[in-house]
């Protein structure tokens, strides 16, 4: 974790940067000053609504459009103009994958395994079978499902430095949707692999993600460590009596019908809860990650 | 022993290193796990439940500065030797005490005495 002790050299040669990051679609914002550096080894699980515009984020860190405001950088280099040598590194799974179309599962990873100077062959005729892909149909064939199966194998057969995986969760059963987390979970400790990876399902970001970034409404709310995250917020319900004593500084304020409040608190600098959580008729419940995201993107 | 030692729960609101500590005060303490005994490796316990390594090593890395494991060259994290000491009563007991002071809390809520819960509780374990 040097990289956490010399922030400028971190900044400048991140795995995945972005600063001031702004995109809209016909009238319609979709990012609004987005920041979030990846530190080399870090899982980051980006969960949002959906529309809330994880694919632009995630399309706009990789240099795969323009936005329209802010600047995007991988591994150092301006997203827009990646060099050979950076695209390399790196993999992206999008979530329609489109390319060539026209070739076989077999013959589709055989080309595009050539560029890649550390690809595993063996893992990736392997994964075919156990994710039972027939290798020899047509990619245009295969269904949407299918489809983002082999294009994760291609990511995960390339042995990138950097995988960015936009929804891969939608694409996979249970059992195969964990042999993924394990492959990500064990790529990150054995080759310090940086993932980052978009999903609306909770529990898979919390077994193998290191960090969690919420993105609602096009505005990053919170980026920070997943133990963190549950260790520092919680709910605290008050009853009607003593809402007025409600604390101001709070992540997300729900009023129920009966006038009693639902706020999202946070620990204070020395691990204190607001002073309200001692109120009488006060309760505090810890937070798993779906129920804060549900509270402050409900 | 071998991963599936540890049950994870990933959508709980404990994060899952302080469950594995967790875990391993109580298997310790009950004697589940001797002292010498060699603990999977982080990447095993890793693979097994398809969890971040960081928090594996971060668990392992809690219970050896708690004098719970201790780290043998080249062989990985084993059991400390000099913990049969601290799996006294009163050790075993303080383990429970987040789990009583929430049976506590629920029975002030429901307006319980002590001494009806207390009778109720022995009856549960078994005894008179």
């Amino acid at each position: 974790m040097n990289a956490m002790l010399q922030p400028t050299i971190e900044s400048t040669d991140a795995p995945l940067m972005v600063r001031g990051l702004a995109h809209s679609y016909e009238g319609g914002k979709v990012l609004t000053g987005v920041d979030l550096t990846l530190a080399p080894g870090t899982v980051l699980g980006l969960i949002g609504r959906n529309g809330a515009g994880k694919s632009t984020l995630i399309r706009a860190m990789l240099g795969l459009m323009q936005p329209l405001a802010g600047e995007a950088r991988v591994f150092g280099e301006p997203a827009l103009k990646l060099s050979d040598k950076v695209k390399e590194r790196i993999a992206y799974v999008p979530q329609q994958p489109e390319a060539l179309a026209w070739l076989s599962a077999e013959q589709m990873l055989d080309y595009v395994g050539r560029f890649y100077p550390r690809w595993d062959a063996a893992f990736a005729k392997a994964m075919l079978r156990k994710w039972d892909i027939a290798p020899n149909r047509l990619l245009a064939k295969l269904s949407p499902g299918e489809r983002q199966r082999v294009d994760l194998i291609r990511a995960l057969a390339s042995q990138p430095e950097l995988m960015v995986l936009d929804e891969p969760a939608a694409a996979l059963d249970p059992v195969a949707r964990r042999d993924l987390l394990r492959e990500i979970a064990l790529r990150a400790g054995d080759a310090g692999t940086t993932v980052l990876f978009s999903t609306h399902i909770v529990s898979d970001l919390e077994r193998v993600a290191s960090d969690i970034a919420f993105l609602h409404e096009g505005k990053l709310l919170l980026h920070c460590g997943v133990d963190e995250t549950k260790e520092r917020y919680a709910r605290l319900w008050l009853p009607a009596s003593m809402s007025a004593a409600a604390p101001a500084q709070v992540l997300s304020r729900h009023r129920h019908e009966d006038g009693s409040l639902s706020l999202v608190v946070e620990r204070g600098a020395h691990g204190q809860w607001p002073e309200a959580t001692g109120l009488p008729g006060a309760r505090l419940d810890a937070l798993g990650l779906e129920d804060l995201f549900v509270e402050i993107a409900g | 022993m071998d991963a599936s030692i540890f049950a994870i729960q990933p959508t709980s609101a404990e994060p899952i290193y302080r469950q594995i500590v967790e875990q391993l005060r109580r298997l310790i303490a009950g004697g589940q796990l001797a002292s010498g005994e060699l603990l999977p490796s982080v990447r095993d316990v890793a693979g097994f439940h398809a969890i971040n390594p960081m928090t594996v090593s971060r668990a392992y890395g809690i219970a050896e500065t708690e004098g719970l494991l201790e780290r043998l060259r080249g062989k990985g994290m084993a059991v400390a030797a000099m913990h049969r000491g601290t799996q006294s009563q009163a050790h075993r007991l303080a383990l429970l005490e987040a789990q009583l002071a929430d049976v506590a809390r629920h029975a002030q809520e429901l307006e319980l005495p002590a001494e009806l819960v207390l009778r109720r509780l022995s009856k549960i374990m078994g005894g008179s």
